[in-house]
């Protein structure tokens, strides 16, 4: 396997003194899309939220490149090149879609790019550009989430975090949204994908990781997880 | 037509020096979810400071109102060094930096009253004069305070809706987590409100004191009133605050004229009674729905 770009080693998190996630280990190779899947409230979302510095971690170590991430500041993640589109609803309702994404390029680096790189933007998502003076907090679901996405792609970064993408969108959204995933694999973009269901994303997936009460207990190539039945009906109640 | 010029009056003027006042206030709540118990002094502190740069060092007016706002600035900051910036990321900071920040306004407002003594001071402006509209006489130091203030909330609108800083400003109060992921340093976005804050408090002081006397309670009241209006515009709603801030000096300026200066504080609590029954979430304010 290629040097991890980002490897997570052992850890562990939660909330309140509860355990969410409990040695927990990940390794994501430069230019790979790889999934982690699981039952929700199983810990994916406290996963990410520890990658890109939101949630303390109770043990263990992250490595950007060999260089540790954890402990420092989320914005200094940012800064180092990780880019996380969380999940939930639209992060800054009051200000304008072309705000939003403005607020992508907030670092130097994308910021010097920022004009040129609205417009691949709202090239990629029409919609966004129908909409750029439009608050946020009037967008559809399914337009919130390509805001997201938009202003993700915004920061430019190393590994894009993205968690359930999919997450109440109507099957032609998530079409859409899955192109454009797509897209940026074959750009050679590094993605970690957080995801409850497999149907789709498992089409862009290099690797699946399946978290399950905190712990992974299972990893492989997507295509051996979908002839694993039982392990879609134990773990994902499929 | 005289008595409602002479309300207008009186109401504007109050209404411009209570904006001035809430503003920072209603900033730092929404952007750091913060009561500052100390903004009372702040107050205070900007308009003695203003007294000694004036009549102390022989500075114009002018330099002392910028003295006067560097020092509540200054001020403003160093309330984030020294005690919010290693407690906001605690889940009982709302109620903890209460304490806090009751009990750096105590020892600020001893420190005044060590320094400049308990006597009430006069601020050296000049402007003693005015003009006449009808029968209403209108000093021209009420006018300056009216002037002052809308050149500055204008200034904040601009600062907020088209700098860099002020964007970080709004996306921090509008969604911590979010702007940490874009990469936004919250720390330093606490430490320029607060700072402004301190600023626009200071500010307030000169205004209010100019027109008033200044001694060391002097922010007690307008702090007072600052909470009441940001309730009633709904908390960290700035422009909320700014109609509200308008609203009830013009209200308090005519129940003092039809039924006494002493209703006015008790209509005005009432006032916050009835928005807190009616909109919770303030006149101007939205309903916050959390997602779990």
């Amino acid at each position: 396997m290629a040097e991890a770009l980002l490897l997570v080693e052992d850890i562990s998190a939660g909330y309140h003194g509860q355990p969410v996630l409990k040695q927990v280990s990940l390794a994501i190779p430069a230019g790979s899309v790889t999934m982690v899947v699981g039952p929700n409230g199983h810990g994916k979302t406290t996963l990410l939220r520890c990658i890109s510095g939101l949630v303390p971690l109770a043990g263990g170590t992250i490595r950007l490149a060999g260089a540790r991430i954890d402990g420092i500041r989320a914005d200094r993640i940012v800064a180092a090149g990780v880019v996380h589109i969380p999940q939930g609803d639209l992060p800054f309702p009051e200000m304008s879609v072309a705000d939003n994404l403005l607020m992508g390029a907030w670092l130097p680096p994308a910021r010097a790019a920022a004009s040129r790189r609205l417009e691949e933007i709202y090239a990629l998502l029409p919609r966004l550009a129908e909409r750029h003076r439009q608050m946020a907090s009037t967008l559809s679901g399914g337009e919130r989430r390509m805001l997201a996405i938009g202003r993700g792609l915004m920061a430019g970064g190393r590994i894009l975090l993205v968690d359930e993408p999919s997450l109440g969108l109507a099957p032609i959204v998530i079409e859409h949204i899955y192109d454009i995933l797509q897209g940026l694999k074959a750009e050679g973009r590094t993605l970690l994908l957080v995801e409850e269901n497999l149907s789709r994303a498992a089409e862009i997936a290099d690797d699946v990781h399946l978290l399950d009460d905190g712990r992974m207990v299972w990893q492989g190539e997507a295509d051996a997880l979908l002839e694993r039945p039982e392990i879609f009906a134990t773990y994902l109640g499929a | 037509m005289d008595t409602f010029i002479q309300i207008l009056a009186s109401g504007i003027t109050l209404g411009a020096m209570y904006a001035v006042g809430t503003i920072g206030l209603s900033l730092v709540w929404g952007a750091l979810r913060m009561l500052n118990m100390a903004h009372g002094v702040l107050i205070a502190a900007g308009g003695y400071m203003a007294w000694q740069a004036i009549a102390g060092w022989g500075l114009s007016a002018p330099l002392g109102l910028v003295a006067a706002m560097a020092a509540g600035a200054l001020l403003g900051a160093a309330i984030y060094w020294l005690a919010a910036r290693f407690m906001f990321r605690n889940e009982a900071f709302e109620n903890n930096i209460i304490i806090v920040t009751f009990g750096l306004a105590i020892a600020l407002e001893n420190g005044i009253l060590k320094v400049f003594g308990g006597y009430p001071l006069a601020q050296p402006f000049g402007l003693e004069e005015g003009f006449r509209l009808g029968a209403v006489h209108v000093p021209w130091k009420n006018v300056l305070v009216v002037a002052v203030s809308v050149a500055t909330m204008a200034a904040m609108a601009w600062f907020l809706a088209r700098t860099r800083m002020g964007r970080a400003i709004r996306a921090t109060a509008q969604n911590r987590d979010a702007a940490q992921l874009m990469g936004v340093a919250i720390g330093s976005v606490f430490a320029q409100v607060l700072a402004i804050a301190g600023a626009l408090a200071a500010l307030s002081g000169v205004l209010l004191s100019s027109i008033t006397t200044l001694s060391p309670q002097v922010g007690f009241d307008p702090m007072l009133k600052a909470f009441i209006i940001c309730v009633i515009a709904g908390l960290g709603n700035v422009m909320g605050a700014l109609y509200a801030a308008f609203a009830m000096g013009l209200f308090e300026a005519a129940v003092q004229f039809f039924l006494g200066v002493r209703f006015a504080l008790p209509l005005m609590l009432l006032l916050v009674i009835l928005a807190l029954i009616w909109r919770p979430y303030g006149v101007f304010g939205r309903r916050e729905v959390r997602r779990l």
